[in-house]
């Protein structure tokens, strides 16, 4: 009997397709991609193996009073940022001889921050009898430490992000114990726009 | 007992073999090398160390030459090759390098998210990327595009790339682009000798001494990912980022492949890319796709996002999101 002559390369196109379907398989099994391998972890993440090369940044953190998705977080001091803290040592009662107190009166602060037509005070946010305490709207009085709390009054959007972690940004370590920078870390809070600059570098066209 | 007559039976069977065959091209560049060293060291003993360098570079150059694909080695082999790369670049640059060989993380699959409503546009990220990854300074080599667009423009292959002036400009907006660790990469596909591939933490990494330079993968890549040396890279030694991984930032060579591997570096050490740190406005998100609780988890299910070109699927691990 004889055969015809197409069998044989039917029967190879055949075996062809058959391994182009499974080459393909390596991706196509997991169908859906990274956003369904990311949806199934729901288990949650050990990083002790990483956590143990992770030092502690910064060295003094502040436990913020807010938890995020993951429990506790924390973010940096301001205390040690402020110049001249505690603002109490001057601000009291006692006379200072003016030629000092000209030297460190606040008068290089530029004050850029609400509408323009109700630009905030001095006393929209510092406590005017504790100066080394901000106070809230509602008169609560709030460490410096925590002046995320003051600046989630208004921005309350991105304070939320802030603690989900869209906004702002962490320390150094992606890995280990959460430590986020402050609102003030990035935003000058007397004036918190970004300013205009030069940019660092700048590229050349792509070679190919 | 039998099983090892039977090896050396083997053996030497396939010496006899050898000999009536032609040399294998294996046994012939193995007889080569040995002739070589041989020769090389002859002459080495005879010039001293002033021309070519000393015995002791000579033979680590010859191992370095004929070892395997990075990712075929086992933990001991890549140790070892790390091991005889340092020494390297203490001998022929006087640097003294740290190279790791780290492996993947556990329960680890890294993913960026990009802030396109948050970037200004000062491109600290591609100064901290070139210094971080030891980039050529000569080519000018950069792994970090900042495009800046017109509002309202989500045409993804228009944007000026080489914009040079104070930023951010009036009704203009910034994209960055990088390669994005695709978890169906084309330009894995495309290597005809598997010298890059997808690192089980979704690294997307090249084997610089395994790569031939054929360029195939740059030209599969849809998002201009990949970098190619053009010339040999040229880094000032005061400027060199000691701190390097094999399959990340140690010194490349002319005509090799390269490209971001989200610092594979410092990311595998916990610590965030050099771009991600360095940005100042925080546009730059990354973190653990796995880790329900992590930022970039945040971002996937409470943000607004898309990836560039989706519909290739390419599936990558890199979204743009806005407030
Ligand atoms: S962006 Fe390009 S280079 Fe990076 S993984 Fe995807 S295809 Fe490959
Ligand atoms: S250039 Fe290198 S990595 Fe790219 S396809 Fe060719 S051999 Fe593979």
């Amino acid at each position: 009997m004889k055969r015809c002559p197409f069998q044989r390369k039917l029967s190879l196109i055949l075996i062809l397709s058959f391994l182009i379907f499974f080459g393909c398989k390596e991706y196509s099994e997991h169908t859906g991609g990274v956003t369904v391998t990311m949806k199934e972890a729901t288990a949650p993440f050990d990083d002790k193996e990483i956590v143990e090369s992770i030092p502690r940044i910064p060295k003094n953190p502040v436990l913020v009073n807010t938890r995020y998705q993951g429990g506790f977080f924390w973010t940096e001091t301001r205390h040690d940022k402020i110049e001249r803290f505690r603002c109490s040592n001057c601000h009291n009662n006692n006379e200072a001889p003016i030629d000092k107190a000209a030297k460190v009166a606040h008068g290089n602060i530029v004050l850029v921050h609400g509408p323009e037509n109700k630009p905030l005070k001095c006393f929209t946010c510092h406590n005017q009898d504790e100066r080394d305490f901000l106070n809230t709207e509602r008169g609560t009085k709030i460490e410096m430490d925590h002046s995320y709390q003051m600046c989630g009054q208004c921005h309350f959007r991105q304070k939320r992000d802030w603690v989900g972690g869209a906004h702002g940004k962490r320390i150094s370590y992606w890995a280990g114990k959460r430590t986020v920078m402050n609102c003030a870390s990035c935003h000058d809070p007397h004036s918190p726009k970004f300013a205009k600059k030069w940019p660092k570098t700048y590229s050349l066209a792509l070679s190919d | 007992m039998d099983s090892r007559e039977n090896k050396k039976d083997l053996i030497q069977k396939r010496n006899t073999h050898q000999d009536e065959k032609l040399c294998g091209r294996r046994e012939f560049l193995k007889g080569a090398v040995k002739a070589a060293a041989l020769g090389g060291s002859m002459m080495m003993t005879g010039c001293g160390t002033s021309l070519t360098g000393s015995k002791e570079e000579f033979v680590l150059e010859w191992k370095e030459y004929f070892k395997g694909n990075y990712r075929l080695m086992t933990q001991e082999e890549r140790d070892e090759t790390v091991r005889r790369m340092e020494r390297l670049a203490k001998l022929k640059m006087g640097a003294d390098v740290k190279i790791s060989s780290r492996g993947p993380r556990k329960q680890v699959l890294y993913g960026y998210a990009f802030n396109i409503s948050r970037c200004k546009g000062y491109m600290d990220c591609v100064a901290a990327c070139v210094k971080e990854n030891n980039l050529d300074r000569k080519s000018k080599t950069q792994y970090i595009r900042i495009f800046e667009k017109e509002h309202g423009n989500m045409n993804v292959t228009s944007g000026n790339g080489k914009y040079f002036h104070e930023v951010p400009a009036e009704n203009h907006f910034y994209m960055g682009v990088q390669c994005f660790h695709c978890e169906n990469a084309p330009c894995i596909k495309a290597c005809p000798i598997k010298a890059t591939w997808r690192e089980p933490d979704g690294i997307v990494v090249v084997d610089y001494n395994w790569c031939i330079g054929c360029r195939y993968c740059m030209a599969a890549c849809p998002y201009w990912g990949r970098r190619f040396n053009w010339n040999k890279p040229e880094v000032p030694l005061k400027d060199l980022t000691r701190k390097q991984h094999y399959l990340g930032n140690r010194m490349r060579t002319k005509g090799v492949m390269e490209k971001c591997t989200f610092c594979v570096q410092r990311t595998r050490e916990g610590k965030m890319p050099a771009c991600a740190e360095a940005c100042p406005t925080g546009s730059r998100v990354f973190g653990n796709l796995l880790d329900p609780k992590s930022e970039i988890r945040y971002v996937l299910k409470n943000k607004k996002v898309f990836r560039m070109k989706e519909d290739l699927g390419t599936d990558p691990k890199y979204w743009y999101f806005m407030d």
